[in-house]
This record gives structure tokens, C-alpha cells and sequence, in this order.
């Protein structure tokens, strides 16, 4: 590691401690528990009443795209990792495990619903050659509120 | 080049119109320490930095800003979708009303417009590193300031997710600044430019 330096800023080299699951990580803004630093008044100052948001929804398709923001969360969280930390053997094997698990939600999630990116399209097209659906257009729009 | 995903990074459900509130978010969109800025800044300075695994970590960092733009974004829309002219002039929205309608607009909290005077690009990347350190400090502090304003837990969430990326991506760019500091004259950190002085640069 490199030695300290007078008159220049220094942050330690986060080690590699594992993760927390999908779920938690992505409720908790971050993948590591080294990192999990809440602000006193985001415990305190908090109404009751429970967003509807860390209880599974009763809507399908919500529960569904829940599950892929979890995941692709767990893979942002990771790349950033790797990105300073190329050599983590640990960390490139939790990658390579949420990208595949990340790609077939994805594909899952066109053929049952509609497609998040144009390789989804590509995905729907080539299982149905025929098909006359320009579905870039359907389902709701991120910010409609409806993107749980 | 870059691909859109038609989801939000963390999602946005809010049920209640507050014009009150939409006017504090705002900052987090078009302030001097917004997502909009945020992105900008890192998006811009990485062009020239010196060590290719800095410049990726802009690129994957300066991205995430842009999904947490539109995190904010979806905020304020929501929170301002069923507007009426009497809301926004009992919640001192009325300026903003003038101005954009319910429209989304980057400005800040104090209706200063979203300006690139805000952000460095400075062709140094020690002082670039250490302007995105204190960059994630003061958005962090923002969002503190907002959590300790807003009491509604359907506004609250994205605000604690988003707060919670800040002190993540300080320490990336603290990791960084170090990867960066290695290559360097060890007895003399400032001996050249990184950036501009290239071939002085260590082959590591």
C-alpha cells in the first residue's frame, strides 16, 4: 500500500468483508456493511406508517422489477468495487454470479411484460420473428411512480 | 455512448402533493451540489486522467449521478403532478409556477439556475480527485439537511438511498486518489502535473 504523504488527502483501501443479501443491501443504499453509515436523524426523525415499498408488492410485475432493481443494485455496487479493486477474486466471482442472474430477469421480464433495454427487444424479436409490436412503447414510464 | 434502462435505479412512489417539498428536492436536480452537477463534474474530468482505471471510475460514477438525476427528478414530478394554482401559492411555490408551470427545471432550493460555475474540470487530477471527495461531502450534507426537514417516509426512502451512494462513492474516489498517488514522485507529490506531464508518470 502506498506510504503516507504530508500536504495530500488519504483514504484507506476498503478490504474485501462480503456483502449484504440483494434485499437488505439495495434498502440500505450500499452492498457493504463496512460502508452502512445512517445519518442519526434519518432513524429519528422518521412518521410512522410503513412505505409500501420494503413489503413485497401483491402487484406481479412490481414484485418482479423489484427483484431486478435488487440485483442490478448488486452488480452497481460491485463494478465500483472492481473498478479499484480489479484483483478481488471474491468480488469478480459475486459479479459474474448477479450479471447471469441479472440477464435472464431481464429477458424473463420482456417475454412476460415488456422490454427495459433495446437487447431485451432484440431478445422478444428473435423468439418471435413475426411479431408486428413495436414494444419499446409499452409499460409505464419510470418516473410514473409505477416502476416499483 | 450510452444505453437507456427503462426503470428507475431505486424506485419513487409518492402519493401526496407538496409543492413545499419539491421545492427543497429541486436543489438535488439543478444546485451546486446536485446529481446533475455531480455527474457533469466526473463525466467531464475524465477524459485526461492519467491512470485508466481512474477514468473508468469516473465514467461508472458520472453514470450513476445521471440514474440519481432522474431519482430526483421523478420526485419532484411527483410531488408536483396534481398541482393546483392555489397549492403553489400557499406553499410559496407560486415564483417557480410563473416561471415553469409543473415542468421540472434544474435550478436550486434557493431558484439559482443550474450553471457549470459549480464544478471543476481543472486538467490535475490530484486536485480533481480531492474537488469529487469534498463534491460527495456536500451532497451527503444535503441530503442530511433534507432528511432532518422531511418527515414523510415515502419521501424519505430514495433520499436515504441516495445519501447512502455519497459516502460509497467517496470512498471509491478516495481509492482512486491513492491508485493515482502511487504513480507519482513519492518524495514530492506535486513534482509535475499527472495530467498534463504525462511521461513523468511511473509505468506501475
Amino acid at each position: 500500500m502506498s506510504q503516507e504523504h504530508l500536504a495530500c488527502a488519504s483514504v484507506p483501501i476498503q478490504h474485501w468483508s462480503g456483502t449484504y443479501d440483494p434485499k437488505k443491501a439495495f434498502y440500505t443504499g450500499t452492498i457493504f456493511p463496512d460502508l452502512d453509515k445512517p445519518f442519526f436523524a434519518s432513524e429519528k426523525a422518521e412518521e410512522t406508517g410503513n412505505p409500501s415499498l420494503k413489503t413485497a408488492s401483491p402487484d406481479r410485475r412490481e414484485s418482479f422489477m423489484q427483484q431486478i432493481q435488487e440485483i442490478s443494485f448488486f452488480a452497481d455496487d460491485l463494478r465500483l468495487f472492481l473498478d479499484t479493486h480489479p484483483e478481488c477474486h471474491e468480488a469478480l466471482q459475486a459479479l459474474k454470479r448477479v450479471l447471469k442472474q441479472r440477464k435472464s430477469l431481464l429477458i424473463n421480464y420482456a417475454e412476460e411484460y415488456y422490454p427495459l433495454t433495446v437487447d431485451c427487444m432484440a431478445a422478444i424479436f428473435e423468439d418471435k420473428p413475426d411479431s408486428d409490436c413495436y414494444c419499446w412503447q409499452e409499460g409505464p414510464l419510470p418516473w410514473e411512480g409505477a416502476c416499483v | 455512448m450510452w444505453v437507456y434502462e427503462k426503470r428507475l435505479q431505486y424506485p419513487v412512489k409518492i402519493t401526496k402533493t407538496c409543492p413545499k417539498t419539491a421545492q427543497l428536492i429541486i436543489s438535488q436536480y439543478g444546485g451546486p451540489d446536485g446529481e446533475l452537477s455531480a455527474s457533469m463534474r466526473y463525466l467531464s474530468q475524465r477524459y485526461t486522467m492519467p491512470v485508466r482505471q481512474v477514468g473508468g471510475l469516473l465514467t461508472d460514477i458520472g453514470t450513476e449521478e445521471l440514474a440519481h438525476m432522474e431519482i430526483i427528478c421523478a420526485m419532484v414530478y411527483q410531488l408536483t403532478k396534481n398541482l393546483s394554482a392555489e397549492q403553489a401559492k400557499e406553499a410559496g411555490f407560486d415564483a417557480y409556477y410563473i416561471d415553469h408551470t409543473a415542468g421540472i427545471w434544474p435550478q436550486a432550493a434557493s431558484a439559482m439556475p443550474f450553471t457549470a460555475k459549480e464544478f471543476q474540470s481543472k486538467g490535475d487530477a490530484i486536485t480533481d480527485l480531492t474537488e469529487d471527495l469534498a463534491a460527495e461531502q456536500k451532497a451527503r450534507t444535503v441530503y442530511d439537511n433534507l432528511l432532518r426537514m422531511i418527515t414523510d417516509p415515502e419521501i424519505r426512502d430514495p433520499l436515504k438511498f441516495l445519501r447512502a451512494r455519497e459516502i460509497v462513492h467517496f470512498q471509491r474516489f478516495g481509492e482512486a486518489l491513492e491508485k493515482t498517488k502511487e504513480k507519482l514522485d513519492q518524495r514530492n507529490l506535486y513534482y509535475f502535473n499527472p495530467e498534463f506531464d504525462k511521461g513523468m508518470m511511473k509505468r506501475v
